[in-house]
Parts: C-alpha cells; structure tokens; sequence
C-alpha cells in the first residue's frame, strides 16, 4: 500500500469509529418503555436478593458492576433523586455477586438502571448513565399515575 | 461556594476522569501511527511500536493507572491548566481497560512474529476502543467485564449486594 493510501485507509477507520460513537453517544442513556405492564415484569426486593425495602411509590433498581465507569455517578444521581422525592428508593445491585441477575433482567451494559412503580412492575429501562431530563419525566409519570390510583 | 461531590468509592483514592480519557488520546494516535507503519509494509517498525504501546498498557495494568507515565504527564502538563473536576473516579475501570489493551496488542505482538498481519489487526482493534474511550467517553473494558461475569467467568464471594 502506497502511504497516501495507507493514511486513507485510517482516516476511514477512524470517520467509521466515529458515526459508531455518535451512535452509541445518542443511544446511551436514554429511557425505554417496555410493552405494558404484565404481572411477569414485576420485580420484588428477593427477586434482586436485597432486604432493603422497595419504594411506596417508585423504586430506581440499578444494576452494577466494580469495572464501571459511569456507576458511581448514576448511583449519585439516582441516590439524589430518591432523596428528593418522598416513596421513592434506590437500590443498587452489585452483578459480580449475582450474575444469574443479569441473565434475568438481560443486562448488557452497566449501569441499567429499571424504573419500577409502586407494585414493582418494571416502566422504564436505561442502559447507561440516565439522561436526566428523560429520567425526570419518566419519574415524574410514574409518581402521577401512583398518586391517582391513592 | 458549594463543593461539588467528590466522593469516590469507599476505600480508594479518586482520580480525575480526564486523565485516562487524555491517556487514551495518546494511545489512539500511537496506535494510528503504527497502522500507517504497518500498512505501508514497514513490518518490522510497526511491531516494535506495537510491543512499546503493549509494554505502556503492561505499565498501567500492573502499577495501576495513577502510577502510568501519561498519568503523570496529564498531572504535570495538562491539569493545571484545567478547571478542577466535576467528579472524581474510581481508578479500577480504567486500570483494567489497561489489562484488556494489553491482552489487544499483546497478542498481536506474539502472533505478529510469525503473521505480520496480525500486528494491523490488533493495531486497528486497540485503535477502535482507544479512540471511541478518548472521544466518546465509552469504557469497553467496562462492556467486557460484564459479559465475562455473564459468562459465569468472573464470581467473587457472597457480597454485598445491597
């Protein structure tokens, strides 16, 4: 390969690499409703072997794992966000301690974080570190729909 | 003024996420460097910057990547410059994407003596995961360990799963 071509070669390599990172940029952290609630997608604190108690009216259930480098600071955003608002908890989940977890709730990235309302049906699913604002609003929905049915 | 959080995990000194995102912007372009080399046929200088990059990565999995020179460099050149950051982190994500680098390129500098080819390929391999982590922020040793711990590979003892 003459060295023009080789250096085109990987300035398409890297224009690939690229849209591959702006793909995985806009996709990452983004909330995700799955099909209407079912009583198979409800989720209780032994399902994820925690004593802690879920949410009266939402529960921020976040799937991690010690090598995770967006972990820590979802936990700080999601513990926030617990704190803020009243009947909602945040559990987090260790998978290097429970990987039949990851098998279960099919977690292929970490964080994953499951919105779970207050009957602990799952409503909402984030792979990645939350975009907050869809996060908020998600929450947000679930909170209204709980003080309704109240 | 209000201090921003900067609490790292309990148990280990935080570092600044910028340095291994700076580390690895240096690697990326080492590793493009060598795909010209090795894509130009000059074979034997592209295994040798590859064997370097792979002892560099043998450096951060080992000593951990505070202890890396690129580490040191980002603290000497680079973060004065900076604002202090928003966030610290835990040094472990990035140590083992070290390890997970090493195992890239290592094995492309073994296989390499014998199939020169295999040197571009680990080469544009390393080059993917380093660029997409120093541009895009993406951890793909974070992506392997979990599907390692999937795969029933990696379990420690009943933990704390709280």
């Amino acid at each position: 390969m003459s060295p023009l071509e080789a250096v085109l070669a990987v300035v398409g390599l890297i224009a690939v690499t690229t849209v591959v990172g702006l793909i995985w940029k806009a996709r990452t952290g983004r909330v995700t409703t799955p099909a209407r609630a079912t009583s198979d997608n409800v989720v209780t604190p032994a399902d994820v072997g925690t004593d802690a108690p879920f949410g009266e009216k939402a529960t921020l259930l976040q799937f991690s794992t010690e090598f995770c480098a967006y972990c820590p600071a979802t936990r700080r955003v999601l513990g926030a966000l617990a704190e803020r608002n009243d009947g909602v908890e945040h559990i987090d989940i260790d998978l290097t301690h429970s990987p039949e977890l990851a098998q279960r709730f099919n977690v292929l990235q970490t964080p994953t974080t499951l919105v779970l309302d207050g009957s602990g049906a799952v409503r909402a699913r984030i792979g990645g570190a939350p975009k907050r604002p869809e996060l908020e609003a998600s929450l947000a929905e679930i909170l209204l729909g709980e003080t309704r049915a109240a | 003024m209000s201090q921003p959080d900067l609490r790292p995990l309990p148990g280990t000194q935080g570092i600044d996420p910028r340095g291994p995102r700076f580390s690895a912007g240096i690697t990326a372009v080492l590793l493009a460097v060598d795909l010209v080399l090795g894509l130009v046929g000059l074979q034997l200088a592209a295994w040798i910057l590859l064997a370097v990059i792979a002892v560099l990565f043998l450096w951060g999995a080992v000593a951990g990547v505070q202890k890396h020179p690129y580490g040191a460099l980002y603290r000497a050149v680079l973060r004065p410059r900076l604002a202090a950051p928003t966030e610290l982190e835990d040094p472990a994500p990035p140590t083992f994407a070290q390890l997970v680098g090493l195992i890239i390129t290592g094995l492309g500098v073994i296989l390499g003596i014998w199939f020169p080819v295999i040197v571009v390929i680990a080469a544009a391999l390393a080059f993917v995961a380093a660029f997409l982590n120093s541009v895009f922020g993406y951890c793909l040793g974070c992506q392997i360990y979990l599907l390692l711990v999937r795969a029933g590979l990696i379990r420690r003892g009943a933990g704390t799963a709280a």
